[in-house]
């Protein structure tokens, strides 16, 4: 099967066409992968774009990894275990696991790694929970326990993150990590050249036998056009992002398959609730109500994508479905005439200059026209953009009405899907809550859900956050995208998370 | 002439020296803070501020342009923000390719420019001519973009001659530079068949025909030898363009040079390597210029250089 998971109905081509003109078996074969984007740093530790991650995870492996729906699985611990005061974390490895440049796999050197994400200044971004760690204690050979001074819900994310490194690598050469890592994962680096490619080789003394490809090279190919050519010739087996425009060409050819994964990244535009008149719930609530979510995933995201009906997207974990505002123009009309708002107002929308986004925009515009509010329009250079929501230091200051933007959280951390974006403590500049929303329960319950490691009561606590949080609106809830991929038919063992990382740690050629 | 050539190149130094500190500051002046960018959405203010730090971006201006002079006069460009390399690094494996496919695409582009300008005076008013002129303005009027779609679109996935991206060989110029050039080969055809037409309504060139001096003598060694000024002229602006712009080419075949790296290092607000990439060009258009310059001496004796 290929491709597996969210996208199993799509998979199944039997062409046994060969590719780019290659006859030997898929154990002697390359694998190419065009991506969109350029490779950041190597640097498990310190990165925060898709794509290097997803090379990363090639080469690389955590104590947890994450499966195909973007769940916590055991990868090099066999087994773990989180104290009740979700304080303690204890780590049974697994044996036999070697590095690429041979040293052995043990406490130790899961420790030096951790250590290394604790004490570098330099992957701040990374210790987020790390920097909680108050001791890391090796048990015996391959038992390791992790104490934290206080509860942290997304801890376990932060493992799978962790990618852990040789610890001659980070004692001998640490200023080669970001260009040439060396970890247990089933691929070996062999070498990048910076824009062009990036080349990975398979490790014969992987832990996990299994036959797989020779090679594996990955290409940043921005062009959607190129990337789709470059599918269709054969000379890439994999592309991801797979564009809109092309799927009915690609579809329609019998050497191609066309993936589609709902993924984790929510659509919205975030409405300052501090700001006249979106301060009043009832105009928020109009809002939602005259915005059309199935047109807007048709006309904005050609058909792929599903509706938001919760503050975070499905497959995010504790995820609860919501009563959506369904399409009711007289509804949204009734509400802005009891808030006082009969003849509507002016409002401004920003967002970046993405053409999509401005698709996007323009169609909020388009929409809310209906009820009477007349949308400008403003889209600035993303660095632009930052600068003018970031750059109010209070809620006072801040000059944004309503932002068109976009959340991607691991399916995993359902806190960094709500904490930065909804708890009073996070707004600009200190985190991404630009609808300056505060609700007090809803702070009480983001602190609360992270003291506790019980999942039921976790679950219970993001109910209530959930329903709470949709019906104050402080979003326009739009969709949450569906990603695409596309791949030669011959391809499989590779599949994408909801994240949009690519996983080829079975990736074979037929 | 070496006399002259040492002038020059010492004259560089001043205004390789202006243009860092323009450089400087007109990049810290671009609106965008490095440090949210590379802290991400959900940052706090606490990690961007020790991001911002650690890039010593919180030092005042000078401070920074100060450690920025001094890194350069020894030879350091300085560590990308983005990537945390040393920029001199990511320049290695980029700079030779985006170089070859200047030089490739500016080497056919000269060489049929020529031609067909030639071509077009030569027979002005009959069918090479129109021939040529039509060549000349489907070339300027393509946008490169499209051209390198198209190209891709024939030559790789419906004939399957050339890989569609990449450097890896020597095919994989191919069709990069065919985008490239096509505009400039255009552009030196045009002006080519204007100032040869120019030219041969000279009065030696009237002489030369008088003292019955065959055709294929008076036009290439006579008229075109002279006609080549305004022309080298125009090759070396675009020379000049070609080395910093050939974004969008880059772009479609996704091609690893260094107009790529620049957009993608002004997206991210990567001020160490959009300051020594302009810096680069900069020194770049320098010496092209100096090579134009000597050029004209050598097309036309009359023109010297005084020391």
């Amino acid at each position: 099967m290929l491709m597996a998971g969210c996208s199993s109905e799509e998979s199944g081509g039997t062409s046994e066409k060969e590719n780019s003109g290659k006859s030997a078996s898929g154990k002697d074969q390359e694998l190419v992968i065009a991506v969109n984007e350029n490779f950041i740093s190597m640097d498990p530790h310190n990165t925060g774009d898709t794509n290097s991650n997803s090379v990363q995870t090639a080469m690389l492996e955590g104590l947890l990894g994450s499966d195909e729906e973007g769940q916590i699985i055991p990868q090099l611990a066999e087994e773990y275990s989180v104290s009740d005061d979700a304080l303690e974390y204890t780590f049974k490895l697994r044996q036999g696991v070697t590095f690429h440049d041979g040293e052995p796999f043990n406490a130790e050197a899961v420790k030096t790694s951790f250590e290394r994400i604790m004490k570098d200044e330099s992957l701040r971004l990374n210790s987020r929970g790390f920097n909680l760690i108050t001791s890391i204690d090796v048990m015996d050979e391959f038992q390791i326990k992790v104490t934290l001074k206080e509860p942290y819900a997304g801890m376990l994310t932060r493992f799978v993150s962790a990618k852990i490194l040789s610890p001659k690598l980070i004692n001998d050469s640490s200023s080669d990590i970001g260009k040439t890592p060396v970890g247990t994962g089933p691929f070996k680096f062999v070498e990048w050249v910076q824009g062009d490619h990036l080349t990975v080789e398979r490790f014969d003394d992987y832990w996990n036998k299994a036959d797989r490809v020779k090679k594996i090279t990955y290409k940043p190919v921005p062009e959607n056009g190129s990337r789709v050519a470059m599918l269709k010739t054969g000379e890439a087996h994999v592309i991801y992002p797979a564009p809109v425009q092309n799927l009915k060409e690609l579809e329609s050819n019998s050497d191609v398959e066309i993936h589609k994964i709902p993924s984790t990244i929510a659509r919205y535009v975030s409405i300052n609730t501090m700001k006249e008149p979106y301060d009043d719930v009832r105009i928020r609530q109009a809002i939602n109500y005259a915005v059309n979510k199935e047109a807007f995933i048709s006309v904005v995201n050609s058909g792929y994508g599903l509706p938001l009906d919760s503050i975070i997207p499905n497959k995010t974990q504790f995820y609860a479905k919501q009563e959506t505002y369904d399409h009711n123009i007289e509804k949204a009309k009734e509400l802005m005439k009891e808030a006082g708002f009969e003849d509507g107002f002016n409002a401004e929308i920003w967002g970046n200059t993405n053409s999509d986004t401005l698709k996007g925009m323009q169609f909020i515009q388009q929409q809310l026209k209906e009820i009477g509010i007349t949308v400008e329009i403003k889209s600035m250079e993303e660095g632009t953009l930052s600068d003018e929501i970031y750059g109010a230091q209070t809620p006072e200051e801040a000059k944004v009405q309503m932002w068109y933007v976009s959340w991607s959280a691991y399916p995993s951390d359902t806190t960094n899907a709500t904490k930065p974006l909804f708890s009073s403590s996070s707004f600009p500049p200190d985190g991404a809550n630009t609808a300056y929303y505060k609700n007090d329960d809803v702070d009480k319950w983001i602190t609360e859900v992270n003291q506790t490691a019980d999942p039921d009561k976790q679950a219970e606590i993001y109910n209530n956050i959930q329903s709470t949080i949709y019906k104050d609106a402080p979003w326009i809830f739009l969709g949450v995208d569906e990603i695409l991929a596309g791949s030669r038919s011959n391809v499989e063992g590779v599949f994408i998370s909801p994240t949009g990382g690519i996983n080829v740690t079975d990736a074979n050629l037929k | 002439m070496l006399q002259y050539i040492l002038k020059r190149i010492l004259e560089m130094i001043p205004i390789l020296f202006i243009v860092s500190i323009l450089i400087f500051f007109f990049t810290h002046l671009i609106p965008g803070d490095p440090a949210r960018l590379v802290a991400g959405k959900d940052a706090t203010l606490e990690e961007v501020t020790i991001i911002r730090a650690e890039l010593g971006l919180d030092k005042p201006i000078w401070d920074q342009y100060i450690t920025y002079m001094s890194n350069l006069f020894q030879g350091d460009l300085g560590t990308s923000l983005k990537t945390g390399l040393p920029v001199s690094e990511m320049f290695a494996d980029r700079f030779m390719p985006s170089i070859y496919l200047t030089f490739m695409s500016m080497g056919w582009a000269l060489v049929l420019g020529l031609l067909i300008g030639t071509l077009s005076a030569v027979f002005k008013n009959k069918w090479p001519d129109y021939l040529g002129m039509v060549t000349a303005v489907s070339g300027i009027s393509m946008p490169g973009f499209w051209l390198g779609l198209i190209l891709i679109q024939i030559f790789s996935v419906q004939l399957g001659w050339f890989p569609t991206g990449g450097a890896e060989s020597w095919k994989s110029y191919i069709l990069p530079s065919i985008t490239l050039g096509a505009g400039i080969m255009s552009m030196l055809a045009r002006f080519t068949r204007s100032s040869l037409l120019e030219t041969l309504r000279a009065d030696f060139i009237r002489t030369g025909r008088a003292k019955g001096l065959k055709e294929s003598v008076v036009i290439p060694k006579h008229a075109l030898r002279n006609s080549l000024i305004p022309v080298v002229t125009i090759a070396g602006l675009q020379f000049g363009f070609l080395l910093g712009g050939s974004v969008v080419v880059e772009t479609v075949f996704s091609f690893p040079g260094m107009g790529r790296l620049l957009i993608d290092s002004i997206a991210f607000r990567d001020y160490p390597v959009i300051q020594a990439e302009l810096l680069l060009f900069s020194i770049e258009f320098i010496l092209v210029n100096l090579i134009v310059d000597i050029m004209y001496s050598m097309l036309n004796p009359k023109i010297r250089y005084v020391s």
